[in-house]
């Protein structure tokens, strides 16, 4: 495999793991209402990069599915779209939140775990 | 500003019609804010340099496109298996039939006169030009069966699964999809033959150096022609019916049955009807089989062979009609749904 091919080939599994943080967080970030633009600036500030070209037709995405709700503003410079989470997005969003603190709280567990058991064989080592 | 313009209309011609305008209204806006935020003299008209910078980062037309559309398979993952299986099937076939035609012709001697080049390039050319066709009516079936066929059902069917089903599924009869995907396809084809292309059916032989052929069906077919269609449209029907289903159900069993029914009165019409078949003089000589018959002679046994044939096949259809009957009634599943109603 060339280098090349092995960057590709990582950042795919990178983006396949990021892919279902990603909609964690905008529908975190959505209990007030945002444009698409303020949106991303936002999430960018916290350290949480993501595509315009994802970010943008995710929003429109997750409000086929009725988890986010949006409107036509026409009363700022230009006509901007807001989205704000709908009853069924909190709802979604709070099993959600539940869920990644267990993920989270499990792989921390589990790392730490391999980590330690790596230390000990380099320990072992004569 | 203008490229901006072009750059959205590029965009809008590669989106899915439903919300187009929409999701351009909303691309614009965004993209404005993007470049009100880079622009390095706030308040004035953007420069041509940060217009293209904030393009560049969205990306290619199509691509961003791309990401607003849903995916539509010509035909799907699910059936793209069984889509591959049938196709090697039918192209095997095809295949084989044509090498079929051109040993025959080569057997009665015919191609002598044309030379065994040209008959090798007619051969070959033919012999392409059928594997597209037959490729091109099995894809089209099975788009047909991936656009009638909701991805809701196969959902379905996981949806709530619990080991207990096992037993219920043993219970039903499962469906085989390879062979409804070829009923399907067959039956396409037949419907397109008789209704298109029915004087090509016919005997082939190679007369003044090029292929001439002489339909061997007589006009006395056409009467029937709408209702073999008819019935091969059911069973088209039913056959998609039971794919999306999965299983043989009581309405899919009576349906079966009905078309039966109506397939062997058809079968009946045409044997006691007039003769179907005739063998052209012409064509019979050009093929030079010494069988020591002419081609009347042929045309009768060859018409009381079809009768025989058709006697078998309303025997099969008879024999498939009780099987179904008979696995309806036994079927456990079938005398639950009947009880339900109290």
């Amino acid at each position: 495999m060339t280098d090349a091919a092995k960057h590709d080939q990582t950042q795919s599994l990178v983006q396949e793991l990021r892919r279902g943080v990603i909609i964690l967080a905008v529908l975190s970030q959505l209990h007030e209402e945002q444009y698409g633009y303020s949106l991303m600036k936002g999430l960018e500030e916290q350290g949480m990069q993501i595509d315009q070209g994802t970010l943008y037709p995710l929003l429109r995405r997750l409000e086929d599915q009725n988890l986010l709700e949006s409107d036509w503003r026409v009363d700022t410079s230009r006509p901007r779209r807001y989205y704000i989470l709908s009853e069924l997005g909190k709802v979604v969003l709070e099993e959600m939140l539940t869920e990644w603190s267990r993920i989270k709280t499990t792989v921390d567990k589990l790392l730490a775990n391999e980590q330690e058991k790596n230390y000990e064989i380099i320990n072992d080592l004569p | 500003m203008k490229l901006l313009t072009i750059y959205l209309e590029e965009i809008r011609h590669h989106l899915p019609l439903k919300n187009r305008d929409d999701i351009i209204k909303e691309i614009r806006s965004l993209l404005m804010d993007s470049i009100e935020e880079r622009n390095p003299k706030p308040g004035t008209e953007p420069d041509e340099a940060t217009i293209k910078a904030v393009m560049a980062d969205f990306g290619a037309p199509r691509k961003v496109a791309q990401q607003y559309g849903t995916r539509a398979f010509l035909i799907g993952p699910q059936m793209y298996p069984v889509y591959l299986n049938v196709l090697k099937i039918v192209l095997v076939i095809v295949a084989a039939l044509n090498i079929l035609g051109v040993i025959i012709a080569a057997v009665s001697g015919s191609s002598a006169e044309s030379g065994i080049f040209v008959t090798l390039l007619e051969t070959v050319g033919g012999l392409i030009s059928s594997l597209f066709t037959a490729f091109g009516i099995v894809t089209l079936s099975f788009s047909l069966i991936e656009r009638t066929t909701p991805e809701e059902w196969r959902v379905e069917i996981e949806k709530d699964w619990s080991p207990d089903d096992l037993e219920k599924v043993e219970d039903k009869e499962r469906v085989k999809i390879h062979e409804l995907a070829i009923e399907i396809t067959m039956g396409i084809v037949l419907i397109v033959l008789i209704n298109v292309y029915l004087d090509r059916i016919g005997i082939y032989y190679l007369a003044d150096g090029g292929w001439a052929s002489a339909p061997i069906l007589n006009d006395n077919i056409l009467r029937y022609i709408p209702w073999i269609t008819a019935y091969t449209v059911f069973d088209i029907g039913l056959n998609l019916y039971l794919i999306r289903k999965g299983f043989w159900d009581l309405g899919s069993s009576i349906a079966k049955i009905l078309i039966n029914v109506f397939k062997i009165a058809v079968l009946a019409a045409i044997i006691i009807g007039p003769a179907i078949i005739t063998i052209s003089p012409t064509a019979w000589d050009a093929l030079n089989f010494d069988l020591g018959s002419t081609a009347q002679q042929l045309t009768r046994t060859i018409n009381i062979t079809l009768d025989v044939l058709l006697g078998l096949a309303i025997f099969g259809l008879v024999v498939d009609s009780i099987k179904r009957i008979i696995r309806t009634l036994y079927s456990k599943t079938h005398i639950d749904f009947t009880f339900k109603a109290d």
